[in-house]
């Protein structure tokens, strides 16, 4: 029977179709599109197998997970330890649910895939690239120590390289493949930084280790919250939390099934995976990094949501949307709450996949992307508007579907740990969420089309294009019902899925109706609100984008982090490398190197007029020597 | 085996011979003398990495003593003997060698100016690199040290090319001179430190083995410690005595780049780990602090320094300078995971550096331009020669999975390990690598297609082929590292250890 032992073919069987694929894939009968999406489902399969042999498991006393790993590299050290560096896999719950997000989203991309891109000249290569990130995502999710953690993390962020740039014929979408590869590898900094540090004092690089360690005090506070901010800052580049946030809008230069990839599955939530799975050296570290973390996240919500309001690109209002969604889970982790913010990511897997594969039909049948160009879809595309529509509510909160749920989990913690400030502004971003939810639904779908011509042409997608999209929009659905345990109980979770994923009691989902009252009441001002300013010939808005004009600009830069970075990378970066690369050629070279030797030369040109020929010229010469070298050794005996 | 390490330097010889033997108007014969000689130099060095198995002590396997000077003049019992033998450290780099000289055959095959005399210094620099790494006696160590670095004169000043953009002018014969006065310049120093070392030991004798069994005494290791990191490090690319380096290696045709810049300059790195740390364990851990000083800085300049290189090769000869930095940072930790990250790093940067200096040369030959704003889109003509580019520069980058993590991971946790701020350093500098490679692959192989490249081929057969033998060492030692560690770990330790139990 396979179970949680044999999880490591989870990663493993996509990892396999990579290889395969780069190696023979265009010897195969339809580029081998069947084997990557086989090699998915395979995985998907495996998933429900590693979740009934843990359901089985979970009830048992002292059940931690389960780990299995084989050694990659090893040897002594002088001081009697060990360097050891394991490939080592490892299920508990919180592995499970993010298995179960990555390999389902995955597949329904891949399916959605064969569609969107049947007409790609290297529609081969995609799928290859897809199961390469797809298995970096999902190893991920299973490493049991920092090292393959690590070599997974660079892995995602390596297919995401290739995929953001897939079409690298344009300019932009190479230059946003750079970006994003560039900007989360400045986390990475910092993570493995942080990684070192922990393993510095304990030793170890295996993650469980690492925690029994902290927790039996091995690491002084002050070098612990250090070494957890360095981590931290992984998680901000790869989550684009602020200020790292910059290359994940630029992101949606890459096939729009990629985003979908991207957002939903298999790259932004690892961050947030990361925080959730260390969240042990959280507790023990300086209540300052939670805090940190909060407000980084809280930053990240609030300019987002903001910029999603007056961004003008279809896949762009969706990345914003990420973006504030990420932003809130960080959140919910700041406030200590694991099981709040895997909540938020399983649902949000589900409905952001959605929204961007929709946005990806809108894209396919108009070629356009600019929301000025859209209009009026609904009438010419009824299935994608209406899935569209569900995902939008989900996000914007509206009951009862799984963004509603997840959001007012969050809601809840950040309102029991008597955090009002915080409390309040979430309150507000759910009201802007539903307001730029509530747009890009009536710029998109409703109204006059913008561009008459493309509107002409467009229908709803072919069948295995729009499969993907009602299967996700029915979990979208009824995805949000797992927070009642009497739900959970009839799936077969003993107790619930939030006592199945959380042990702990106070980590069950739980619901007052206060905060579901002022959400919706927040969430469905937005919708009024979005009605009101977008709707028709969108007069209300322009009018309120004149009289905010500073700060409507300001948004519309999107707060001029790009033009910072860029300035910077300019007139610092490369203005540095410029004028190093100057020294290193004209002082170092020019004037060390050549100088010294310019120099001997000088010197010989000065010497050679010693060499007269004339024989008294020699003999006074050795006189005088012989003389100085009496005193001197004269001087010397004395 | 015995026989094994001999033929290893003999085969080079041998084959230079065989090339004076033909006339020079049949220039394909040469091309076949030099594939097979360089396809026997390939299997034996992969059968001594093979073959090679720690089995105590200090691991040295292979031992072979042939006697050449003894009890005369100053000379004692052991005097000068041709000492071979190859442990766990030299098993790497003597393969790295067979790979790279290899695939050089390959990249060099449409050399037709004079190509008989050109195989002719190419091998006798082999066959002198073998004997560094081969060599247990300080003599013939030194010797062949010589050999590898002198034919490098006549092989830029010949085949090389010069550099020409806006004001800036590298003539090829300037830059060869620089690069022999430099590295002639180290090999004085060392010959003192040699000189100075055989007067202290007093055993009449150049044998390293012999050498080591010495305490010397702690003064007498500060003085001499530097006399041979200086010497040395110039050759592995030290900062701030580099800058013949990226003119060397720009100046040079593009097998010898490949073997300088891959093979060459870990010479330096392993003259210094090989003479300098075994002999003098207290002189290494005084001037450690400023090695690693120097390593650092070294590859956090070369790589800010590559980020704003116009020139392909020039980047790439700047990012040797901070890879090579990195090898230094390991060496100065003096610890098993930093040497060990060091040696690591000396076969990665090998094997990845020949790499991209050999599709920096299939771009060249074609398009007789290196500037890389010139070029852009050459994946969408080109994608198998963009593919090995990527695949050198991702390793260079440090991904997880190809050769250059491995190397780096090490090193930065060794350098944590004794000095974290050079620890932290050393992983910005790898993020600054990140930084000028992507920029690299961006203008050149993406983007729109300019058309003034349109009649650009991919790459010759041979080209493919050297490059794909230099990916499958990149990925396996990224894979599979176990092979290469537990070689070079056991000699290491011993290394250190030896050093840890001086008085």
């Amino acid at each position: 029977m396979v179970g949680m032992g044999e999880a490591w073919l989870i990663p493993a069987i996509p990892a396999a179709a990579f290889v395969i694929l780069l190696l023979v894939g265009k010897y195969l009968p339809r580029r081998g599109d069947w084997l990557a999406i086989g090699a998915m489902a395979a995985a998907f399969v495996l998933f429900f197998a590693v979740l009934i042999d843990l359901l089985g498991e979970v009830g048992k006393p002292d059940f931690v997970g389960v780990t299995s790993s084989i050694e990659w590299v090893r040897f002594d050290l002088p001081s009697g330890l060990e360097f050891e560096l394991r490939l080592g896999f490892f299920v508990d719950q919180l592995a499970v649910v993010m298995l179960a997000v990555v390999t389902f989203v995955t597949l329904m991309v891949m399916v959605y895939s064969t569609g969107y891109m049947k007409d790609d000249p290297r529609y081969g290569w995609y799928f290859a690239a897809i199961s390469m990130f797809a298995a970096a995502m999902l190893a991920l999710v299973l490493a049991d120590n920092f090292l393959l953690l690590y070599a997974a993390w660079e892995g995602v962020g390596f297919g995401s390289y290739l995929l953001i740039g897939f079409w690298h014929e344009k300019r932009s979408a190479a230059e946003a493949a750079k970006k994003a590869f560039i900007t989360t590898r400045i986390g990475d900094v910092g993570l493995l930084i942080g990684i070192i540090l922990l393993w510095r004092e304990a030793g170890t690089f295996d993650i469980s280790e690492i925690f029994e360690f902290a927790e039996a005090g091995g690491y002084s506070t002050a070098y612990l919250t250090t070494a957890v901010l360095f981590l931290f800052a992984g998680a901000v580049g790869k989550s684009a939390q602020f200020p790292l946030h910059v290359w994940l809008p630029d992101a949606m230069e890459g096939p729009t099934p990629v985003s979908a990839l991207i957002h939903a599955a298999t790259m932004v939530v690892a961050g947030v995976y990361l925080v959730a799975r260390l969240m042990p050296l959280f507790v023990v570290a300086d209540p300052i990094a939670l805090n940190i973390i909060t407000a980084v996240g809280l930053t990240t919500v609030m300019m987002s949501a903001t910029m999603g309001l007056v961004a003008t690109d279809l896949k762009r209002v969706i990345a914003y949307s990420t973006i504030n969604s990420l932003g809130l889970m960080m959140v919910a982790l700041g406030s200590l709450s694991v099981s709040a913010a895997m909540l938020y990511l399983f649902a949000h897997g589900f409905f952001k996949a959605l929204l961007f594969l929709a946005a990806g039909s809108v894209i396919h049948a108009t070629d356009r992307q600019e929301l000025s160009d859209l209009g009026g879809l609904a009438r010419r595309m009824p299935v994608t508007a209406a899935v569209f529509a569900v995902g939008a509510l989900s996000m914007a909160g509206i009951v009862p579907l799984a963004g509603f749920w997840a959001k007012d989990e969050i809601l809840n913690v950040v309102g029991d740990s008597q955090n009002f400030v915080v409390y309040g502004f979430l309150m507000l971003s759910v009201f802007i969420t539903a307001l730029y939810m509530t747009r890009v639904v009536i710029l998109t779908f409703l109204g006059e089309p913008g561009d008459r011509e493309a509107h002409q042409h467009a229908h709803d997608a072919e069948p295995v294009m729009t499969l993907p999209l009602l299967l996700l929009a029915g979990l979208t659905v009824l995805a949000g019902f797992v927070v009642f345990d009497g739900v959970g109980e009839a799936l077969g979770f003993p107790g619930g899925i939030g006592e199945f994923v959380f042990l702990e009691g106070p980590e069950a989902f739980h619901f007052p109706w206060d905060v579901a009252v002022l959400s919706t009441l927040s969430a469905v001002a937005g919708l009024v609100g979005g009605f009101y300013f977008w709707s028709g010939e969108a007069e209300p808005a322009r009018r309120a984008g004149e009289l905010f004009r500073p700060a409507y600009k300001i948004l519309k830069r999107k707060f001029y982090m790009d033009d910072i970075y860029q300035w910077t990378i300019d007139r610092v970066v490369l203005a540095a490398g410029g004028v190093l690369a100057w020294f290193d050629r004209n002082v170092v070279n020019d004037t060390g190197v050549d100088g010294s030797a310019g120099l001997g030369v000088l010197a010989g040109y000065g010497m050679k007029f010693l060499e007269t020929g004339k024989l008294p010229n020699y003999a006074l010469a050795i006189v005088t020597g012989v003389i100085v070298l009496a005193i001197v050794f004269m001087a010397v005996r004395v | 085996m015995d026989w094994v390490l001999l033929a290893l330097i003999a085969i080079p010889i041998g084959a230079v011979l065989v090339f004076m033997l033909i006339p020079s108007r049949y220039p394909q014969l040469v091309r076949n003398v030099a594939l097979v000689s360089g396809f026997a130099m390939f299997a034996l060095s992969v059968l001594v990495f093979v073959k090679y198995e720690f089995e105590g002590g200090s691991g040295f396997r292979f031992d072979l003593q042939l006697a050449w000077l003894e009890n005369v003049a100053f000379l004692g019992k052991d005097g000068i003997s041709l000492h071979l033998a190859v442990d766990g450290i030299s098993a790497p780099m003597v393969l790295l060698t067979g790979i790279v000289i290899f695939a050089g055959v390959f990249i060099s095959w449409n050399i037709d100016y004079r190509n008989k005399d050109y195989f002719v210094l190419l091998f006798l620099l082999v066959s002198g690199v073998f004997g560094v790494f081969l060599s247990l006696d300080l003599f013939f160590l030194f010797f062949f040290y010589e050999v590898a670095v002198l034919p490098m004169y006549l092989l830029i000043a010949v085949w090389g090319t010069s550099s020409h953009f806006g004001t800036f002018t590298r003539p090829k014969e300037y830059a060869a001179m620089k690069l022999v006065l430099y590295l002639v310049g180290g090999s004085a120093l060392i010959f003192v430190g040699i000189f100075a070392t055989f007067m202290e030991a007093g055993q009449g004798t150049f044998d390293l083995p012999v050498l080591g069994a010495v305490t010397y005494d702690e003064n007498f290791q500060k003085v001499v410690f530097p006399l041979y990191a200086l010497g040395f490090g110039i050759l592995a690319g030290l900062w701030p005595f580099h800058t013949w380096s990226p003119d060397g290696h720009v100046a040079a045709p593009t097998a010898v780049s490949m073997l300088h810049a891959g093979v060459l300059m870990k010479l330096g790195a392993f003259g210094i780990l090989r003479v300098a740390i075994t002999l003098f364990p207290e002189g290494a851990q005084f001037w450690a602090p400023v090695l690693m000083t120097l390593g650092v800085t070294g590859a956090l300049y070369g790589a800010i320094s590559a980020m704003a290189q116009r020139d392909l090769k020039y980047m790439v000869g700047y990012s040797s300078v901070s890879h090579m930095g990195f090898v230094l940072m390991g060496l100065a930790t003096l610890t098993t995971i930093g040497v060990n990250g060091a040696v690591l790093q000396m076969f990665a940067h090998g094997v990845m550096t020949a790499l991209m200096f050999a599709m920096v040369g299939a771009v060249y030959d074609q398009a007789h331009v290196r500037d890389m704003t010139m070029f852009g889109g050459l994946a969408q003509k080109t994608p198998r020669l963009a593919a090995f580019f990527a695949i050198a520069g991702l390793s260079s980058l440090g991904l997880p999975g190809l050769a250059g993590f491995v190397a780096e991971f090490h090193i930065f946790v060794g350098a944590f390990n004794t000095y974290p701020w050079a620890g932290a350093l050393g992983i910005l500098a790898a993020a600054i690598t990140a930084t000028y490679i992507l920029r690299m692959l961006a203008m050149v192989f993406f983007g729109p297609f300019n058309e003034r490249w349109a009649g650009l081929k991919e790459m010759r057969r041979g080209e493919q082929f050297g490059g794909a033998l230099l990916i499958a060492f990149i990925i396996f030692m990224g894979v599979w590292p176990a092979p290469f560690i537990d070689r070079i770990s056991e000699s290491v330790e011993f290394i250190l250890r030896v050093g840890a139990s001086g008085p």
